[in-house]
């Protein structure tokens, strides 16, 4: 139906050349293609089931081949297309951060709560294009710190003790760039995450439930030069900072 | 396969249902060792995810130590413990300084360029996958599903032959088919060897590397495709017969194979977000589109948010429209009507999302996976149109300036012309040599 286009278009394969695929080749050239096409096929048809099974909900089947199927997709083809599913999130999840800052006099402060998410949701106003680091950073950093610990705010190994660090280290890099906080020197950090439901259409038959926030707080952090990109507050009082670097944040 | 090239043929499809099978199979095993198919809709897709991929690294240009690079709250140290445990691939870990940092957001960009224009793509699509996998994999927690799809279409285009029109590839080989046939010998390609030696430097160090750069397997991809790109061009010069006819049986079976694995891709994406939706209480009672609009991150125009949420019926069209949509356009590939408006239903939705949600990158990667499922007919009378502005533009342009420019350019559209030619005809056969047929479909 389109050779005419492919013969137009492959212009470099259409040139002065009688004939392309299986049957302009000889019987030894026709077994590698016959082959190749067996291989193509099954890759393909198992690729796809592959990729089925990792979007499917869990069944029969991945339960008993689950770790086949894990061994396959991960880490390239890894997907997740539950978008806005099966429920839309309902709930406005902002994270705020209080700092404890080792003041002039050598004694101690405890600034008030600044709410993180809010510069965030400042950013993405009436922005045509917002940046993943205003968008997606945060958001999916204490998405996945609430993933990989349990209530107590205890990490499931390799990634929940990455992610206590990730969301530590977000922290710092913003509360170094507030400007009220200019200069000082962050000793330690306290997060919470404040969850404010989305209240019911006014149209809907639902009453508006309690929009009341809840609250869940983070244990406090020890900050540490691992907390810190290099270059980023490498030179803020070094020596001020120095008798804390023993202490490694757990 | 049977959305991809989806041109009225009636009478010819009828007699096929009455050939025996053995014919019929014979047939279709010709058609995909024979031809690599959906060329205009394989080359939408290449340019879509890499303007995709090219406006995403523009815009985050400002951004891009602290999403990738040293500024970043993932640690280049964090990256590197977590990918010891899963094996991610990304040449970022060869080294955690700024420069080498540097080069590859270059070359990422650059390489979307590139592919954009269609320049050497087999290579440079190589180059586009290694760059997206690399910045992707070394923070994954800034992504959404855009980065994604992103990820999933710049492993499958390295095995697509996305270049065979609307590029810059396609127009140099219709050029070297014109000196072919008008008897001149061929001109001597350097640009190609060069590129492949450099890209072989890059190899050895990805396999030097191996250990920190991610599972077997890519590095071997790499290298099938690197050898195969030596060995097509050796077939091309010293064997012409049936070596090369091989070799391109070959390459049209991987384009095949990885063109019908994209489009069920795209398929599962929209099956399981319209499945999944189905569950849910609120895409049930009609309200769930209700929620997104009160979300603080994606709410970049909270009045034009308001004033879709204010109103109760249109929330529930909008929400039931969604999931009806998702879950029905896997089953209407059977049917070439049904299918293009819900493409267009879906592509409509995609491009709203980017308004009203704030996700405009997220948008067009979605819209460009839509895309594989284009009709040819309408593609090719975009690309018409595209050549007919471009035309327009260009004579526009003052008499006097740039001669040498407008003299390459006449050329250019020639090539494409010649596509919509041959489109045009069902039964005819490309007029031989006469590059300016009327315009037959797109008039």
């Amino acid at each position: 139906m389109d050779t005419d286009v492919e013969k137009g278009a492959a212009g470099a394969d259409g040139a002065g050349r009688t004939g392309a695929g299986i049957m302009a080749l000889s019987l030894p050239y026709q077994v590698v293609v016959a082959v190749a096409l067996a291989v193509t096929g099954v890759f393909a048809c198992v690729h796809l089931a592959m990729v089925f099974l990792h979007v499917a909900p869990s069944n029969t089947l991945t339960k008993q081949n689950g770790q086949a199927v894990d061994d396959w997709i991960y880490p390239e083809f890894e997907q997740n297309w539950k978008l806005f599913a099966p429920n839309p999130l309902q709930q406005n999840v902002s994270v705020e951060a209080r700092a404890e800052l080792a003041t002039a006099d050598g004694g101690r402060r405890t600034t008030g709560w600044i709410d993180l998410t809010a510069q965030d949701a400042e950013a993405v106003r009436h922005n045509p294009m917002p940046s993943h680091t205003q968008q997606n950073q945060l958001r999916r950093a204490v998405d996945f710190y609430f993933n990989s610990h349990n209530d107590e705010h205890r990490p499931n190994g390799l990634r929940g003790r990455l992610s206590e660090q990730y969301m530590r280290r977000i922290a710092v890099q913003r509360l170094d760039a507030l400007p009220s906080l200019g200069g000082s020197d962050v000793r330690r950090v306290q997060l919470r995450a404040v969850t404010r439901p989305v209240p019911a259409p006014r149209w809907g038959t639902e009453k508006p439930k309690t929009s009341a926030p809840t609250y869940r707080d983070f244990p406090w952090w020890r900050i540490t030069d691992a907390d810190r990109s290099p270059g980023a507050g490498a030179d803020r009082n070094p020596a001020d900072a120095a008798p804390n670097r023993t202490e490694e944040a757990r | 396969m049977s959305a991809p090239a989806p041109t009225p043929v009636s009478a010819p499809t009828r007699a096929r249902a009455r050939e025996p099978f053995d014919r019929r199979l014979t047939r279709a095993v010709q058609t995909v060792t024979g031809r690599s198919l959906g060329p205009y809709q394989s080359a939408i897709v290449r340019i879509g995810f890499s303007l995709t991929w090219l406006l995403f690294l523009l815009r985050e240009l400002p951004h891009r130590h602290q999403l990738y690079g040293f500024e970043s709250p993932w640690s280049w140290g964090m990256a590197e413990r977590l990918i010891a445990d899963n094996r991610a691939f990304t040449v970022l870990l060869w080294s955690d300084g700024r420069i080498w940092f540097e080069i590859v957001y270059a070359l990422a960009v650059l390489s979307a360029a590139l592919l954009l224009v269609g320049w050497r793509t087999r290579a440079v699509s190589v180059v586009f996958m290694a760059g997206v996998l690399s910045l992707q994999n070394r923070a994954v927690f800034v992504g959404d599903g855009g980065d994604n799809v992103l990820h999933l279409a710049a492993i499958y285009l390295v095995l697509i032959r996305c270049s065979q029109v609307w590029s810059l590839d396609a127009r140099r080989a219709a050029r070297e088919d014109r000196a072919a046939r008008a008897g001149e010998p061929p001109r001597r390609d350097l640009t190609g060897p060069l590129l492949w030696v450099v890209l072989g430097g890059f190899l050895v160090a990805t396999t030097w590397f191996a250990d920190v750069t991610g599972e077997w397997w890519i590095p071997v991809l790499l290298w099938v495709l690197w050898l195969g790109n030596g060995l097509w061009w050796l077939v091309c010069r010293y064997a012409p017969g049936e070596p090369r006819t091989l070799l391109d049986a070959l390459a049209n079976l991987a384009h095949n194979g990885a063109l019908l694995v994209l489009m069920a891709e795209v398929c599962l994406i929209y099956a399981t977000a319209g499945w999944y939706k189905v569950q849910g209480s609120r895409w049930q009672d009609g309200t769930a589109l209700f929620y997104p609009l009160h979300l603080d991150y994606f709410t970049p125009w909270p009045t034009l948010s308001e004033l879709l949420a204010a109103s109760g019926i249109m929330v529930m069209v909008l929400t039931y429209g969604t999931v009806i949509v998702q879950v029905a356009f896997p089953f209407t590939l059977f049917n070439r009507k049904v299918k293009n408006v819900l493409l267009v239903a879906m592509m409509l939705e995609h491009a709203g999302i980017a308004v009203l949600l704030g996700l405009p990158v997220f948008s067009l990667a979605m819209i460009s996976a839509d895309a594989v499922f284009l009709p040819t007919v309408f593609l090719v009378a975009l690309g018409a149109r595209a050549t007919r502005i471009r035309d327009r533009l260009l004579r526009r342009a003052p008499e006097k300036a740039l001669p040498e420019q407008r003299r390459t350019d006449a050329q250019g559209p020639a090539d494409e012309q010649r596509h919509t030619d041959a489109q045009g005809p069902a039964d005819g056969e490309r007029p031989a040599g006469g590059e300016h047929g009327p315009r037959t479909l797109v008039g």
